[in-house]
């Protein structure tokens, strides 16, 4: 395990520019995300939290390609968004290690895609197994595996692409308590490796402000941003240990402060 | 806890070795559970066994003068032997063999690509579907004069016959199939990277096709019941047409012997394709079993 890592404060340079987006459904009559403006900077860890219908998950597939805003402009790297590729990944709630591949070629998967040569990619691939520790199961197939080692499949693959940008859409939701701690410090490992722009939208206010170096916090109705906070407490660091985080001063406080923002938005 | 109240206990469970209540599991009415091949061999056995013992008490009460219409089953299998060995009835089981496996090839073409693009590309779908689900509910025997008329009494009339009684349930079935591809193994490969074609052919398509296999089973189950109907009109040769040349002449026996070679057919039809997506699909098979 990497130790507590350092990262650079927000002078770096702006990777997703979302500028005065606006996302509407059912011709118009249903506003998902009204006018929202953000920069996401270069080795960012931002996590999008906030109610249901809040918008934060269609703001995230806005980035990735897969949805076109009705109004407004997304921007990557200074050039418009016009669809999905691989400098986006993007990992999902729902698993989507392909079942008819085995680990191993799900893991290249990916690289396929681009091009990669074929010897290149086994190596790549055999790097990334023992990155997310799935050696023992390279030649299983995902039906065999738990839905913690799926998801580790599926990051796997996206990360061995080397995106820009990961994209994780409530990635640990489906999992287990004590499965979701394991890989949310699995994330915190391999993102300090990688040097990653990471953006993670979460319910869960404890991981939020554990990946997190930056918490974008929506509201809904319509979906807007409500605040957006920098995790002072940490100081610029990521720490590797959940518990080590928990001690720190600051955290409580920042804990109380977004549950306060919660209740003000379900009540 | 009273006595009486654990006598209500103990009528639901059993003492296992280790002197602890445990629910009874073995009771024949448990509901859903597993169990082994063992077992599901002998219950499957038994079951046929209790068929043909009905069968044989049936035709024990039926009246001396009537048992010619209710024959019994060792009447029923020396009429299938003596088809077989002296009524050339190898070469009709063929003929209907083929005009069964020759339509639902045919099928297969047209149907499997056309659901999974019509699964993949909406405007297709809303191009095609309504025409194809309408003509689900056109009866296919409905179609026997025209088909007459176009390809006289050919082998071609039977199998176009055989092949309208099923394309437009099987299309109608992959189409489902595909659409029930989960979306997000989609939208994954499009973040990855992958273009239209990738998509169609490297996602879509492995994804789907265990259960393209499936509806593939289903519909040719449904294209062994058109078999008779195809072969009893303007038909020489094949099963159907050995079964409506022995109801002239009252042969039961034969007609019953017809019944049983299709079911047996059948059966081997839906192994054949079981083992096809065993072997086919061994990621898949912990859902199958």
């Amino acid at each position: 395990m990497v130790n507590n890592q350092k990262i650079n404060g927000s002078d770096n340079a702006v990777v997703i520019s979302v500028n005065n987006v606006t996302q509407q459904y059912l011709g118009g009559s249903f506003t998902a995300v009204d006018n929202i403006s953000l920069d996401l900077r270069e080795n960012e860890i931002v996590t999008f939290i906030g109610p249901s219908g809040c918008g934060k998950t269609t703001v995230l597939r806005m980035i990735a390609g897969l949805e076109y805003p009705t109004h407004g402009e997304m921007v990557a790297y200074k050039k418009p968004i016009v669809g999905p590729g691989p400098d986006r990944g993007m990992i999902f709630q729902a698993y989507t290690s392909f079942p008819w591949l085995t680990t191993r070629k799900n893991i290249e998967y990916g690289m396929k895609i681009m091009g990669v040569p074929r010897d290149d990619r086994r190596a790549r691939a055999q790097e990334f197994l023992e990155l997310v520790h799935l050696e023992e199961f390279a030649e299983s197939y995902p039906t065999s595996l738990s839905g913690g080692m799926k998801q580790r499949v599926a990051i796997a693959r996206t990360l061995a692409q080397n995106p820009r940008v990961l994209l994780m859409d409530e990635p640990f939701g489906a999992l287990d308590a004590q499965v979701r701690w394991e890989m949310q410090e699995m994330m915190i490992d391999i993102i300090g490796r990688e040097k990653t722009t990471v953006v993670t939208v979460t319910h869960d206010i404890q991981e939020a402000i554990f990946l997190a170096d930056r918490i974008i916090f929506f509201t809904r109705n319509p979906g807007r941003i409500k605040a957006d906070i920098r995790v002072e407490f940490k100081q610029g660091k990521r720490i590797a240990r959940k518990e080590d985080m928990l001690a720190l001063p600051g955290y409580v406080d920042l804990e109380v402060k977004l549950f306060a923002m919660m209740r003000e938005e379900i009540q | 806890m009273s006595d009486k109240e654990k006598n209500v206990v103990d009528e639901n469970a059993m003492i296992g070795p280790t002197g602890v209540q445990r629910p009874r599991t073995s009771s024949f009415f448990a509901l859903r559970g597993t169990i082994s091949r063992q077992t599901t061999l002998v219950l499957g056995i038994l079951g046929g066994l209790a068929f043909f013992g009905v069968w044989e008490v049936g035709h024990l009460m039926t009246p001396e003068e009537s048992k010619r219409f209710l024959p019994s089953p060792q009447t029923v299998l020396s009429a299938f032997w003596v088809l077989l060995t002296e009524k050339g009835y190898i070469y009709d089981i063929g003929k209907s063999c083929f005009r069964i496996f020759g339509s639902f090839f045919l099928v297969c073409v047209v149907a499997v690509p056309l659901g999974v693009l019509m699964g993949c590309f909406i405007k297709l779908r809303a191009l095609i579907n309504p025409t194809i689900s309408a003509s689900r509910y056109l009866p296919a025997a409905s179609f026997i004069p025209l088909l007459l008329v176009w390809f006289g009494p050919t082998d071609t009339q039977k199998m176009a016959l055989l092949f309208l009684g099923v394309i437009f349930f099987l299309i109608a079935l992959v189409l489902d199939n595909t659409k029930a591809v989960q979306s997000e193994l989609v939208e994954a490969a499009l973040t990855m990277g992958a273009d239209r074609r990738r998509v169609v052919l490297g996602v879509v398509v492995p994804a789907v096709a265990p259960s393209i296999i499936d509806s593939m089973r289903n519909m040719i189950a449904v294209g062994w019941t058109y078999l008779v109907i195809a072969e009893i009109v303007a038909a020489t040769d094949g099963i159907g047409a050995v079964m409506m040349r022995a109801g002239r002449f009252l042969k039961v026996d034969i007609i019953m012997a017809g019944i049983l070679t299709i079911g047996i057919l059948g059966v081997l039809t839906d192994l054949a394709f079981r083992l096809l997506a065993h072997y086919s699909f061994p990621w898949d098979r912990e859902r199958r079993n």
